[in-house]
Formats: C-alpha cells, structure tokens, sequence
C-alpha cells in the first residue's frame, strides 16, 4: 500500500509558486518551465492556484520582511505531506540581499527547505530536474521509513543503524543555519 | 425472474456495469484522453496513461483539512453528494442496447436533475467552506447553472417531444427506428454539447474556476481525499454527459442494436465507446481552440441565441413529425 502510494506522490507533484520578493526574474524562468516548450505535464506536474491543492511549494527571492508572515502561512495551508524548493540565489541564501534592511536571508530562514535550486534565474531546465531529483529522494526517503517500520531492529533509538536507512536530512543542515554564512555563496549547483 | 436473481443483476448493474467498476475506469480515462488530446492540440507530448490514477491516489493520502470557518458538516457532506448523483444518473442511460439498466416512464427528467446535482453539491461546498474566493467562485456556478440549465433541457426535450416519451431507453428505441431524426435533431445536439462544456466549467464556459482570476473558485479550500472525490465527480459527468448526448441524439447503439445476443452485446458495447469518445474529443477540441469567456457574456450567448434556437428545434421536430404522419401534405 506504501509503495503505490510513494508511486502515486512521485508521478504527480502540483506545484505552488510563489514570489517572496524576487525582482521577477526567476518568476518568469518558473513560469517558462510551465510552458508547452518543456511541458512538465510528462512527468504529472501541473501547476495550482491556492496552497490547499499543491504538494511543492517553489518559492522565490529572499523573503521580504512583510512577506515572511504571509510565506509562513502559506506554507501552514499546504496539506501534510508537502515539500518546498528555493528557486534562485536570492531564494537560496539571500544572494545580493543579503545583510539588506528589509529582507530575510533566504527561505530556510522563515520555513524548512528540502530543495535549493541556485542560479541567478535559474533556469526552467534546472527546476525540472530540481524537482525531479527532490522526488526521487523524498522516495527513498519514505521507502527508509517504512523499512524502518517493518523492521524496527535496525533503528535505536531514533536513529538508524543501517546502511540502507539514510539520516535524518535536517540532522546536519542546522548546524550551517546557524553558522556564519559568509563565503557561502550557492550550495552545490544542480546538474542539468 | 426470481428475487435473488433479480437482486444479483441489480447489484451488477449497480457496482460493476455500467454502475461504480465500470464509471470509475471510464472515467479516468476519459481525463487521460482529454489531457492528452489537449495537450496534442498544443503541440506538446502530454501525460502519461496512468497520470489521472496517480493523481486520484496521491489525494486520497494526502491531509484533508477542514477550514476553521467552513460549516463542518456541509462542507464534508457536499462531495459525496455530487458522486452519488453522477454515479445514480449512469443507471438510467442505456449503454449496451436501446433498454437502459433501470428504466421508468420520465426517467429522463430524473437523469436531468442528477446531472445538476454536482453544480449544487460544488455550491453547497464552496459556499460553506468560508472563503472569499470560493464564494465568488459559486455565485458565478448559480449564475452560470441559469444560464445553460434551461437551453440544456429545451434541447434534450426535442428528442422527447419526437418520440412522444420521456422515458430514455423509448427516445433511443425511437431515434433507432427512424435514424433519420439524427439530422433533425442536430441544432438539438450543438446546444446541448455546449450545455453540457458549460456544466463541466471547462473552458470557454470556465469562469466560476477562472484560475487567473479566483484560484479555482469554489474547490479553493479542498484538499486531499474531499477534492479526490471532486475530480472524479468531474470526470464521471463528462462520461455520463457524453452517454446522454450520445443516447439522445445519435440514437445510442444504433447500427448494434438490432443484432441479437452476446455478439449484439459487445457491438453495442463498442458503438457506445466510439459515440461516447466522439463527443469528449468534440468537447476537447472546444476546449483547445477558444478563450474564456466573462460570466456576463456567457448568459448573454445562452439566452439570447441558444434558448431562441432550442425553442426552433422543438417547432421543426414537431412539424416534422405531423409531416410524417401526413397531416400536413
């Protein structure tokens, strides 16, 4: 039953997309990749107008500080389960905004990111794949859990103990949120 | 016939076919098929076949929320509502010959109200889930349900008004008999195809969903298994809309239907799919090759040239039928 069910999450993700004070470039490459050109209704996404409907939240620009109240409930809105890409540099780690007045530091800095996708835009190609890899690894992510769940010998404590069962993503992404991020600029650029 | 036997054929007929089974396969595939002649239309590749099942199982186990200003039990009610109505609605259209699975006299009447249940039951829960957006979304489903309800029943009382029944299987039993009335009743068949494109809100008649305008309307606040039923509530009525159309106006199983036994069963099975496709691809190409329209100037169509000619083609169909009865020379 877990197994169709990760099947049926992985062909259809809906995206929402949403603009936390980006300077509209990434918004256009997002809207792009929406276009018949790349026609991302091949692999099931399709995009949707209010956050009840959406499994990605894609978010762009560095989160200004009247929209990060607005980017958190948005994101309380979504449907359990849900995943959230940082489209952009800006979106990433703040990118040219970064130490401004008015702005946050990126998305991570108002609600949890599974997905950086850099690029000053990025483009269409590169939030394709983005997302296409971001299912591939919350897959196996879900395939660890109920693994862990058939077998709980191979967890203690919380924490797994085999190979097979990857950590827990968030587990070593705190300690660099709360580090200087001076120097780091972009995270590792996606391949296309 | 005896009670149990009796009871067994009706429990087919109501969970496998034409009833739940059957509507349900149908029904996602004829979404995969409008997807993806839509998306051919636009020169793209389009979904893959399982994509409406996949989408089906990835709301039903995703988190369905009840918004804190939505009346609770209206709210949950107002999908299951729209379902049962489609899915009743599919017993009284013949599928496989000229006699439907169940059949009364005016059942026609009965098939007519239950497909305006899931316009209702979208009402119902849109207006109940205490959103701005989605109350704008359902006043516009009201407006537009009087805009095309009335043209819709004029245009599917023609058939009635030429076989002199309103019972459906006799509509279809008289359109077969006298295949002619097929081109009589061709006007009949133009309004209600856009009668019933305007009933699905597909475009151009999408306006109560206007997604660039109302993010999807009355559906804004529904999410996982409560918008899973939505869908395919959707998809259904295009099924069942399409058997209607097919059954009224191009005479159901037409060329199948005199032949007698099994093999007459699988021909009238396959006449079914072909006719029933026929009208969802003419819905789809619809669909691909116009913009929408504004709420104003849908009604406008609907009343001012829609009604008047539906109100034509029930004079020519009764001329018709005195010429052919010789009162008139």
């Amino acid at each position: 039953m877990g197994r169709i069910i990760d099947w049926a999450r992985n062909r259809s993700p809906w995206i929402l997309h949403l603009n936390c004070g980006s300077c509209n470039g990434c918004d256009i490459e997002t809207i792009d990749a929406l276009m018949p050109r790349y026609d991302i209704e091949r692999f099931g996404i399709q995009q949707k107008d209010t956050p009840r409907h959406a499994d990605i939240l894609v978010a762009t620009g560095p989160v200004t500080e009247q929209m990060a109240p607005r980017l958190k409930r948005v994101y309380e809105q979504m449907p359990e389960p849900k995943l959230v890409i940082a489209a952009g540099s800006c979106a990433s780690t703040g990118g040219v905004f970064y130490d401004c007045y008015n702005c946050r530091e990126g998305i991570d800095d108002v609600i949890p990111v599974d997905m950086y996708i850099p690029g000053c835009p990025t483009s269409p190609e590169a939030l394709i794949d983005g997302i296409v890899k971001l299912l591939a690894e919350s897959g196996k992510e879900a395939q660890a859990e109920r693994l862990a769940e058939k077998k709980p010998e191979i967890v203690e404590e919380g924490t797994p103990i085999d190979e097979a069962v990857p950590k827990e993503p968030d587990a070593d992404r705190t300690e660099t949120d709360d580090a200087p991020q001076e120097g780091a600029d972009e995270p590792e650029p996606v391949e296309v | 016939m005896s009670l149990e036997l009796d009871l067994a054929t009706g429990l087919l007929y109501l969970l496998v076919f034409p009833g739940f089974a059957f509507l349900f396969v149908y029904g996602l595939t004829a979404e995969y098929l409008d997807r993806k002649l839509y998306a051919r239309l636009q020169n793209r590749v389009g979904p893959p076949v399982v994509q409406p099942l996949a989408d089906f199982l990835k709301l039903l186990a995703k988190e369905s929320a009840v918004p804190e200003d939505a009346t609770a039990r209206i709210y949950n009610a107002a999908p299951w509502t729209g379902l049962a109505g489609v899915f009743t609605a599919m017993l009284y259209v013949p599928v496989w010959s000229e006699q439907a699975a169940f059949a009364f006299e005016g059942d026609l009447v009965v098939v007519l109200f239950l497909l305006s249940l899931p316009s209702f039951s979208l009402f119902f829960g849109g207006w109940y889930s205490g959103n701005v957006f989605s109350r704008i979304g359902t006043t516009r489903t009201i407006t537009q349900l009087f805009g095309y309800e009335i043209p819709f029943f004029l245009a599917c009382f023609a058939p009635a008004v030429a076989a002199g029944t309103l019972s459906t299987s006799g509509i279809v039993a008289f359109v077969e008999a006298n295949p002619l009335y097929v081109f009589v009743l061709l006007p009949a068949f133009a309004i209600a195809l856009l009668s019933l494109q305007a009933k699905l809100e597909r475009i151009p008649f999408d306006i109560p969903e206007a997604e660039t305008e109302l993010a999807t309307g009355a559906l804004v606040e529904y999410s996982g298994r409560k918008l899973a039923l939505f869908r395919l509530t959707k998809d259904v009525e295009l099924v069942v809309g399409a058997a209607l159309l097919s059954a009224l106006f191009l005479g159901g199983p037409a060329p199948a239907g005199a032949i007698e036994g099994s093999v007459g069963l699988v021909a009238g099975v396959v006449v079914f799919f072909v006719k029933t496709l026929t009208v969802i691809a003419l819905l789809t190409v619809l669909k691909a090759v116009v913009a929408r329209l504004r709420i104003e100037q849908m009604v406008d169509v609907f009343y001012r040239v829609l009604v008047p000619v539906a109100l034509v083609q029930i004079a020519l169909v009764l001329a018709v039928g005195l010429y052919t009865n010789g009162v008139i020379p």
